[in-house]
């Protein structure tokens, strides 16, 4: 048995797979915030006996819930150690402030107050040279002025990422001075350029190491007194697993690692389906989410804020945390189920952002909710069955009726035509989403496609991809469960880097490039063969990022070995995503970096032949509304009765107990022998 | 239901406007060579209809917000006017600040986007290029007329029907200090029109181009419908007449006034800056459409950040500047410090005037300069604006260290800095009791020192309230204003005055300290355990405790 437990601020996921019978089971409990390794525990127990359980994979929010300031969980008290003249890059960060018109804007609370920020003497250059020598007698001083009054130093000294000897002597010197005590420095956490994020990135790891570590080692112990003898591992932000071991060095690595489950997701299926590029779109209750899977790997960005607010899909840059780790990019929009449509002061509709949450939740819901949610415009349109999650929850038209009467009146136009508006807004809203994390990325969405999940995704996906041309959607499934299964299908992932700073022309960069990647390898390998992955398992791939001389950005390329192909590479990308490239400018090789993969075993999900084509009967018909042709009688499915092989074809509706498809005229459906469905238009 | 302009095409037609100047700037931004784009976000783009009313705009930096309706529309004029007319495929360059409506490091780039062989929009971008050419590096700094402070580039078609002009981009590489970047940065400004081209073109394909066009003065009246509406939600106490004034200084040592008389009516507001000191010869004249760009900011602040931002807008809005004044100068007035620093006091002055309409919005004053440093020295010039302190607010206190106003640009890391340039930082902190007390304290500034590695590095310095201070409210006291000094190798100090060029040799130590931001409130009134907070952190020292907060 497989288990993946999501914890989050409120509710704890879990989905447990059984592999024997390919049932997998999803549930939800109360989070416990004071004893958090309770909670897990007997969510877990109360799902599966642990002594049969092979793996737990385990994402938590529990970090990025203490440094948001969540009551009861303090984070420990720090000391950062750094240039005379210099401690409050910290508080100063990149000196934005997160909203440009709010007067009353706030920035987040630095982790280290200020009186806790030292500067001592000691300067590196540019080049590694050493400025002024560090004095040690002051380092050994503050060690132990402060020893025993705070529990973690933090070591961040300006240039430290070309050369870490004054942060290494200074680590000696804490240790020495103040023995047991935990320190943390810049240049081995994150050894790249720029001072506030690798000061950043030190800081939040320092912060999350004594809570994580004792939460992490807690529960380990709980669970193998209950009978537990399998992994515990962890998902880290970059969507690869990690051993207890390893996740406790860099923290920060996955503190924020839920949203990257739906993308790995999607990731393991379109590598089984041969789909090069694949779009995911996980619409669920309050919010929608987009990411992309290029070449079976989700894209990543190389720095994130924890904590950090969203607006419109983009972060707004500095109400966070800053940490310079791989993040799978996964683009969140206001638009879920619950999200409430509105006319703005200008007579604009408008969707989100919003939401009705749970409580009262939609108005069709009939808890007391009065203003029209994206939930009642689709049941109102025919979309959405008048029983969900199994026959559980009733859905009330008439209340939704009403509640969209009062809008349709402000904009002019009758109920029906109200709800269609809602969702065409909606849609916009979600498109935009997707071509964030297309377009914006510099890939043409029209080459990808479209993995539709969550309990609302495979509704709306049709419309979607039309605005996107995009021309085939698949959904997958478990698509009210698909993200928590991603726990289930990661596999290990490390991710190492080095600033190199050298020229690609200059003949002896070849050679220094080949040494650092070298170093890196035998640390990804070693790394690896601690969590017991061996070389047949494991799969290191190595790249550079690199730049024109004076340019201040840098794209990532491949590396085989060659530089010269290196540059070459970096040449044709730069000109495939901006349109244009330099002849005859210098190509800079900043960083290299290595990443490691451990592949695991993965779950036996259900499969079966396809039977030939078959046509199933529809269980029921109702009307439902589509653009093009208005009003028509649609079919309804019951997804457990399709078979692989089936076909469906438009209109039509395919209801589970978690999620429903609509199939427009003119689509149809088939059922894959996973048991996926892909929609084509034609 | 769908093919006729309902509300909901209108609405996704909005949004697909909104997304794609944001990809524009995306895209732009990617391809750009200098820091000052790719980490200052020093740019803007926008959609506008082919009257050249402005659609739709990517927030990126508040100055160039509204000069960007007003440079298009008086670029499309000029055009006119020779007689030329914009082709498929052509990219029209201009950073006359006359016609483009900044200053002149500020390049406007500008392409139609013809679909079916019909105009439906142009699409614009405007990127701070960090060396124009003129007499300083950065090309801010002492000039009498225009033509000292940079090349002024008159509207040319730097694309011409899908071909660039090499030999112009070479025209204007012999004139900078930084050629590279200028070239890159501009090839930048090209992609990104092409961006938003690209994507219109689809648009068009998708919904026609009747529906476009149709939508285009839609969403305008939607602006305005929106602003009017929030005018009229305003409180009745906060109707009338509302004056303020303000001062900026000049590089002799004299006040330069900004006079605001600001009428709040039934559904529109009125700013008159009639009264306001004539334009001098010195680059502190800000061309109108910086005096549009800071009062609307200020607005758009105070009575809803969410307020949709268009020509629309401007039809509720009117800005009276009088030709010939430091709010609308005529030609060959100077205008590089307008942009960056005159335009930080207009919307100190519509805050001011705001802050008596309505009290419980408006901040004390904010630290109210850029704080602009240039330095370069032979090969190279890399361009600056340093974080101060914010305003303390009715409720709570001013932020430390930060970007306020018409600016907000990252800082460059010191560690790039150092890696490309011959200089050593000394400090970057916050700057103890410079934050107005006040029962909220004003945010601190910040205080940011380097070294010269090598002879004859120059450096401008063009910044304000040096001789004025960022003014309190509700019994809150100033902030500490402006300061700068060079210490010799030889230990001699020289002060310097808020806009002034020195060279410092190697050895040669700057040290800058910006502005706090106003107290708000009587500093008596402030609770004893945030002065003891303050105290602690460092961010008062215990003299200011004493004698400022009441405290034993």
């Amino acid at each position: 048995m497989r288990v993946g437990v999501d914890v989050g601020g409120t509710f704890t996921d879990l989905v447990v797979f059984n592999e024997d019978s390919g049932d997998l089971r999803a549930l939800k409990v109360l989070s416990t915030p004071k004893e958090p390794w309770r909670g897990v525990l007997a969510a877990i127990m109360g799902a599966a006996e642990p002594s049969r359980v092979t793996i737990i994979v385990h994402a938590t929010t529990l970090g990025a819930n203490m440094l948001l300031g969540q009551a009861g969980l303090e984070p420990p008290s720090m000391l950062l150690l750094t240039n005379k003249g210099f401690r409050d890059v910290l508080e100063i960060g990149r000196q934005n402030r997160p909203e440009l018109y709010n007067l009353f804007f706030e920035k987040p609370k630095p982790l280290i107050p200020r009186e806790r920020r030292v500067g001592v003497r000691g300067r590196i250059g540019p080049r590694g040279e050493i400025i002024e020598g560090l004095d040690k007698d002051e380092i050994r001083e503050t060690a132990r002025k402060w020893c025993g009054h705070v529990k973690v130093f933090v070591v961040s000294f300006l240039n430290s990422h070309v050369n870490p000897v004054h942060e290494t002597e200074a680590e000696r010197l804490i240790r020495e001075a103040c023995p047991g005590s935990i320190v943390v420095t810049g240049s081995s956490v994150d050894p790249q350029e720029k001072e506030y994020e690798r000061t950043s990135t030190a800081v939040v790891n320092a912060a999350l190491k004594p809570l994580l570590s004792r939460y992490l080692e807690r529960l380990h112990l709980d669970l193998k007194r209950e009978g537990f003898r399998g992994s515990l591992l962890l998902m880290q932000s970059n969507g690869g697993i990690a051993s207890l071991g390893q996740a406790i060095e860099r923290p920060a690595a996955f503190i924020e690692s839920g949203p990257a489950a739906g993308a790995l997701a999607v990731s393991y299926f379109a590598r089984i389906h041969g789909v090069a590029r694949a779009l995911g779109f996980d619409m669920g209750g309050t919010t929608a989410k987009a990411s992309s899977i290029v070449g079976g790997e989700p894209l990543v960005v190389d720095e994130y804020e924890v904590g950090a607010r969203i607006h419109m899909g983009r972060v707004l840059r500095g109400s966070g945390y800053t940490v310079r780790y791989p993040h799978i990019d996964v683009v969140e929009v206001s638009a879920g189920g619950g999200t409430i449509a509105w006319v703005d002061p200008g007579g604009s509709l408008r969707v989100g952002p919003v939401s009705a949450g749970a409580d009262p939740g939609p108005a069709c819901y009939g808890r007391g909710g009065e203003k029209p949610t994206i939930t009642d415009a689709n049941l109102v349109l025919g979309r959405l069955p008048e029983k969900i999650a199994g026959g559980s929850i009733r859905l009330r038209r008439d209340l939704a009726l009403r509640a969209l009467k009062a809008l349709a009146e402000k904009i002019g136009v009758d109920v029906f035509e109200a709800a269609w508006s809602v969702v065409r807004v909606a849609n916009t809203v979600m498109a935009r989403a997707l071509k964030l994390v297309t377009f914006e990325r510099g890939h043409d969405a029209r080459e990808f496609k479209l993995y539709a999940f969550g309990g609302a995704g495979p509704m709306h996906a049709a419309e979607l991809a039309e605005e996107l041309g995009i021309s085939e959607i698949i959904v997958p499934p478990y698509p009210g469960v698909f993200s928590s299964l991603g726990l289930l299908l990661a596999d290990y992932r490390h991710d190492f880097y080095k600033a190199v700073e050298a020229s690609a022309t200059d003949p002896s960069t070849e050679e220094k490039v080949n040494k650092v990647i070298e170093e890196l390898s035998g640390k990804a390998v070693e790394t690896l063969r601690s969590e017991g992955i061996g070389m047949e398992r494991s799969r290191i791939v190595a790249a550079l990022d690199m730049r024109y001389e004076g340019q201040s950005h840098t794209l990532k390329v491949a590396y085989n070995g060659s530089l010269s192909e290196a540059a070459r590479r970096f040449e044709e990308l730069h000109e495939t995503r901006y349109g244009y490239r330099l002849p005859g400018e210098d190509v800079i090789v900043v960083n290299a970096r290595v990443t490691a993969f451990g592949v695991t075993g993965k779950p036996r999900l259900p499969r079966s032949k396809p039977a030939g084509p078959l046509h199933p009967r529809p269980s029921s018909r109702r009307e439902a509304f589509f653009p093009r042709d208005g009003w028509v009688p649609a079919l309804v499915y019951e997804r457990p009765k399709l078979r692989p092989g089936s076909l469906v074809t438009g209109p039509s509706i395919i209801e589970d107990s978690d999620s429903t498809i609509v199939i427009p005229p003119g689509h149809t459906a088939r059922v894959a022998e996973d048991y996926s469905i892909w929609v084509r238009r034609g | 239901m769908t093919g006729s302009l309902d509300a909901a095409t209108v609405e996704v037609i909005r949004n697909t406007a909104i997304s794609i100047s944001e990809e524009m700037g995306v895209a732009l931004r990617n391809a750009s060579f200098s820091p000052n784009i790719r980490d200052r976000l020093d740019y803007s783009c926008a959609i506008l209809d082919p009257g050249g009313n402005l659609v739709a705009q990517a927030e990126h930096i508040p100055v160039h917000l509204g000069s960007m309706s007003v440079g298009v529309k008086s670029l499309a004029e000029y055009l006119e006017s020779e007689g030329t007319s914009m082709e498929p495929g052509d990219v029209v360059l201009t950073n006359d600040p006359y016609i483009a409506g900044t200053h002149l490091n500020d390049v406007l780039a500008v392409k139609p986007v013809y679909y079916q062989g019909r105009l439906v929009a142009f699409v614009a971008n405007k990127a701070h290029h960090v060396d124009i050419g003129g007499a300083v590096p950065g090309s801010i700094g002492a000039a009498r007329e225009l033509r000292e402070e940079g090349l002024v580039i008159e509207p040319v078609k730097i694309v011409e029907r899908g071909r660039v002009r090499w030999d112009l981009v070479k025209l204007f590489e012999a004139n900078v200090r930084t050629p590279r970047y200028l070239r890159g940065d501009l090839m930048a400004q090209i992609a990104s029109l092409n961006v938003g081209e690209a994507r219109l073109r689809e648009a068009a394909g998708r919904h026609g181009v009747d529906t476009m066009l149709g939508a285009w003065p839609r969403l305008i009246d939607h602006a305005e419908r929106y602003a009017r509406a929030r005018i009229r939600e305003l409180p009745e106490s906060s109707r009338g007449f509302f004056e303020a004034r303000d001062y900026v200084e000049s590089s002799s040592g004299s006040l330069l006034e900004l006079r605001l008389r600001l009428a709040i009516r039934h559904d529109s507001v009125e700013a008159d800056y009639t009264g306001s000191s004539r334009q001098v010869e010195e680059p502190l004249n800000a061309v109108y459409g910086v005096t549009v760009a800071a009062t609307v900011f200020a607005l758009k602040s105070v009575i809803d950040p969410e307020m949709p931002m268009n020509q629309g807008f401007f039809r509720a809005v009117s800005i009276r500047a009088p030709e010939g004044t430091i709010v609308n100068p005529v030609k060959p007035a100077p205008v590089g410090g307008g942009n960056v620093e005159t335009s930080q006091r207009i919307a100190d002055v519509v805050l001011r005037a705001l802050a008596q309409a309505l009290p419980e919005r408006v901040p004390a004053a904010s630290c109210g300069t850029m704080s602009n440093v240039m330095v370069g020295g032979r090969g190279w010039a890399f361009y600056e604006t340093i974080a101060c302190g914010s305003g303390a607010r009715p409720g709570s206190d001013g932020v430390d260290g930060v970007h306020t106003n018409m600016t907000n640009t990252l800082n460059t890391p010191i560690e790039v800095i150092e890696k490309e340039y011959p200089i050593l930082f000394k400090s970057y902190e916050l700057r103890p009791d410079s934050g107005g007390p006040g029962e909220y304290r004003g945010g601190l500034g910040v205080v940011r020192s380097f070294t010269a590695l090598e002879d004859g590095v120059m450096v401008t310095i063009y910044a304000e309230r040096a001789l004025t201070r960022p003014w309190g409210l509700k019994g809150g006291r100033p902030g500490q204003g402006f300061t700068a000094k060079i210490i010799r190798s030889s230990g001699a100090v020289e002060k310097l005055h808020s806009k002034q060029t020195a060279t410092l040799n190697r050895g040669d130590t700057i040290v800058i300290e910006t502005p706090g931001g106003g107290g708000y409130g009587e500093p008596c009134k402030r609770r004893r355990e945030l002065v003891l907070r303050d105290l602690a952190e460092g961010k008062i020292t215990r003299e200011a405790a004493l004698q400022e907060y009441c405290t034993q």
